[in-house]
C-alpha cells in the first residue's frame, strides 16, 4: 500500500491531458469568490440602492430584512458599505499591482536581457527594497506623503515591485536560454521583437499566479493602511476604516466589526485559493509552500 | 565555511548601510518640509529660531555629512529628541522594545509549538479529516488580518467571558500575571498567520521528505515509524522552517504595530505610527532604523544557520 502511494509520489507532478489539468476544486471555489466580489463590485449599488454615505437609519441596529448587515454609530447602512468598500478594494488592488507589475516588468526584462552591470545595478537596488519588511516600507512612504488612498496606493504598488522584478528576471533568464531565442536572434530579429515575440509570451504563467497572488496581499495592504488611517479616509467606507470605527462599538454592535472582517478575509481567500489553483495549472515549477511563505513576507 | 560567513556579513554590512540610506533620504527628500511643519502656521519666527531648530533636528549641512551625524550618533546611542515630548529618542525606544521582544517571542513561540505537530499530523494522515481541517483552517489563517483576528479575540472574551485585558502595559517584571493577560491576546493576534504558515510548510516539507530514500532505509531497516518520523523526517522538514521563522521577526515586529494600537502597547511599531501621525520625524526616524535593522540582521542570523544546517548552501 505504502509502496504504490510512494513510487506515484515519485513520479513528476504533471497532468498531461487538459481537462483533468482544470479539475482543480480550490482553483474553482477562488474563481467563483473572485467573480463574486468582482460582481459585487461592479453591480453591488444598482441591486442594493441605498447611499453608503446617508446618516438617516436608526444607529447600531443588528442585522434585520431592512438592513441585512445592520447600521453603524451614524446611522448608515452597513451593506451599502461594504458594497462600496470592494469597489474600493479592487480598485487598490488593481492599481497597485498595475504598479508592481509594470515596474516588476521594467525591471526583471531589463535585468535579464542585458546582464552584466545593469542587472547587478538594478538587482542591488531590488535587494534593498526587499531588505525592509513591506509594512514598514509602505508605512513610512504613506506617512510621509500624507494619508490618502491614492499613496497607500502608491506605496503598495512600489513595496511589492520587487517581488515580481525577482520572478520576472529569473523566468526571463530562464527563457533566454533556450534555442528559439537564438534562432530568433540568427534570423535577425532585434532586442524589442526578442523580447515582444518570444520572451514575454513564455514568461505570462508565473506572472499571472503571481499577479493573482499579490492582488490578496495588496487588498490585505490596503485594509492595513485604512485600519490605521493611513488609506482611504473617513467618511469614504473602505473595510480597513469600517473595522477601524467598529473598534469603539465592540461592545454595543459587535456586527459592526463582523461584516467588513469578513468581507476582507473573504475576498483574500478568494484571491488566495484562485493563485494556488492557477498556480498548480499554469506553473508547476513554482512549488507550493515555501515560494508562498517567502513571498508573503 | 569561513568564506561564506565573510561573504554574507560584507553583503550584511552592505545592506544595513543602505537600508539606513534609504531611511534617511525618505524623511528628508519626501513632500513636506520638517522645518515648515516643526513652525506649522508659525509665521513669527526668526531666522535664528529657523536655524536653532534645524541645528536641533540635525539638518544642516550638505546630505552626507547630516547623514554620518546622524549614523554616528545612532551608532552611540544617541538617536536625537522627540519633537514632541523633547525626550531622548533612545528612551523611548528602550521603553518599547521589551514589549517587541516578548511580543514577537510569545507569537513566534505559539506558531512554532502548535504549528510544526499540526503539519506533521496533517502530512502523516494526509487527505484525511485532519488534513483537510488543518489545510483549510491554515488557509484561512493566512487570509485573516490580524487586526479582524484582535477584533474577534476581544468580542469573544468580552461577550461570552466577560473579560476584558487590561489596557495599560505593566511589565512582566513587575506583575507577571497582569502582564500576560495583557499580551495574550495581541500574541495569538499575531501568531495566527505564522502558524497557518509554519503549519502548511511543514506538511509539504514532511510529505516531500517522508518520500526519499534515507526515510524508506529506515522504516526498511526496522526503525519504528515514530523514531523515522520524528528522527529522520521531522529533522530534516524543519530546515525550511528555520528559514520562514526568521524572515516572519520582522513581519511579526511590524505586524506587531497593528495589535499595539488596539491593545495600547506602547512598542516600537506603535511609536512608528504615533510619530508619522505626529510629524515627530526623529521618532519615525529612530523606529525604522531599529525595525529594518533587526529585519536584516535576523535575515543574516538565518542565512547562517541555513548553511550550518544544509551544508549543501555553502557550496553554491
Amino acid at each position: 500500500m505504502t509502496a504504490v502511494a510512494t513510487s506515484s509520489r515519485l513520479l513528476p507532478r504533471r497532468r498531461i491531458a487538459v481537462p483533468a489539468k482544470w479539475r482543480n476544486p480550490v482553483g474553482i471555489a477562488g474563481a467563483v469568490i473572485v467573480l463574486a466580489v468582482v460582481f459585487t463590485a461592479l453591480f453591488g449599488h444598482l441591486l442594493w440602492t441605498i447611499d453608503p454615505n446617508s446618516p438617516i437609519y436608526d444607529r447600531l441596529q443588528p442585522p434585520s430584512w431592512a438592513h441585512p448587515m445592520g447600521t453603524d454609530d451614524l446611522g448608515r447602512d452597513t451593506m451599502a458599505r461594504i458594497i462600496h468598500g470592494a469597489q474600493v478594494s479592487l480598485q487598490v488592488g488593481a492599481v497597485a499591482i498595475g504598479i508592481s507589475l509594470t515596474l516588476g516588468l521594467v525591471i526583471g526584462l531589463v535585468s535579464a536581457f542585458y546582464r552584466g552591470p545593469v542587472d547587478l545595478v538594478l538587482m542591488r537596488c531590488v535587494d534593498v527594497v526587499f531588505a525592509f519588511p513591506y509594512l514598514l516600507l509602505a508605512l513610512l512612504v504613506v506617512g510621509l506623503l500624507g494619508p490618502s488612498r491614492v499613496h497607500a496606493m502608491m506605496a503598495i504598488g512600489i513595496v511589492f515591485a520587487p517581488q515580481f522584478a525577482r520572478v520576472i528576471r529569473a523566468s526571463v533568464l530562464e527563457v533566454m536560454g533556450q534555442p528559439y531565442i537564438e534562432s530568433s536572434r540568427s534570423l535577425g530579429a532585434n532586442d524589442l521583437r526578442v523580447m515582444a515575440r518570444h520572451v514575454l509570451p513564455n514568461v505570462l504563467a508565473p506572472v499571472i499566479v503571481l499577479t493573482t497572488v499579490y492582488f490578496s496581499q495588496a487588498i490585505l495592504a490596503e485594509a492595513t493602511l485604512s485600519f490605521l488611517g493611513l488609506g482611504t479616509q473617513p467618511p469614504e467606507a473602505a473595510w480597513g476604516n469600517m473595522l477601524a470605527t467598529a473598534r469603539g462599538f465592540v461592545d454595543s454592535n459587535a456586527w459592526m466589526s463582523v461584516f467588513p472582517g469578513l468581507a476582507i478575509m473573504i475576498t483574500v481567500l478568494g484571491f488566495n485559493f484562485l493563485g494556488d489553483g492557477l498556480r498548480d495549472i499554469l506553473d508547476p515549477r513554482l512549488g507550493g509552500d515555501i515560494a508562498d511563505a517567502v513571498t508573503k513576507a | 565555511m569561513t568564506r561564506f560567513v565573510a561573504q554574507r556579513t560584507t553583503a550584511l554590512i552592505a545592506t544595513l548601510f543602505a537600508v539606513s540610506v534609504i531611511i534617511f533620504m525618505a524623511v528628508r527628500l519626501l513632500p513636506g518640509n520638517i522645518l515648515d511643519l516643526f513652525f506649522a502656521g508659525d509665521n513669527t519666527a526668526t531666522p535664528a529660531q529657523m536655524h536653532a531648530a534645524e541645528v536641533q533636528l540635525g539638518l544642516t549641512g550638505s546630505y552626507p555629512s547630516q547623514y554620518w551625524r546622524w549614523i554616528s550618533h545612532a551608532f552611540q546611542g544617541d538617536l536625537g529628541h522627540s519633537l514632541l515630548s523633547q525626550q531622548p529618542v533612545s528612551d523611548i525606544m528602550a521603553k518599547a522594545l521589551p514589549i517587541d521582544i516578548q511580543l514577537v517571542i510569545m507569537a513566534l513561540f505559539m506558531a512554532l509549538v502548535i504549528g510544526i505537530p499540526l503539519g506533521v499530523l496533517s502530512a502523516v494522515k494526509r487527505d484525511k479529516g485532519v488534513d483537510y481541517f488543518s489545510r483549510i483552517s491554515a488557509m484561512i489563517g493566512i487570509s485573516m488580518p490580524s487586526f479582524f483576528i484582535a477584533t474577534l479575540l476581544l468580542i469573544f472574551t468580552s461577550q461570552v467571558l466577560h473579560w476584558v485585558p487590561p489596557l495599560s502595559y505593566v511589565s512582566i517584571f513587575q506583575h507577571p500575571v497582569t502582564n500576560l493577560e495583557e499580551f495574550i491576546l495581541p500574541a495569538i493576534s499575531i501568531a495566527v498567520f505564522t502558524l497557518a504558515l509554519v503549519m502548511r510548510l511543514v506538511r509539504t516539507t514532511m510529505l516531500e521528505v517522508m518520500n526519499l530514500d534515507y526515510v524508506r532505509t529506515a522504516r526498511a531497516k526496522g526503525v519504528p515509524r515514530r523514531n523515522v518520523l520524528t528522527r529522520h523526517a521531522l529533522r530534516n522538514a524543519l530546515i525550511p522552517v528555520v528559514t520562514v521563522a526568521g524572515f516572519e521577526v520582522g513581519t511579526i515586529i511590524i505586524g506587531a504595530a497593528i495589535v499595539e494600537v488596539i491593545f495600547g502597547l506602547p512598542g516600537v511599531g506603535f511609536q512608528i505610527l504615533h510619530g508619522i501621525f505626529q510629524r515627530d520625524y526623529p521618532v519615525v526616524e529612530a523606529a525604522a532604523l531599529i525595525i529594518a535593522a533587526t529585519f536584516v540582521v535576523v535575515s543574516f542570523l538565518v542565512d547562517i544557520a541555513y548553511g550550518f544546517l544544509d551544508p549543501r548552501i555553502t557550496v553554491t
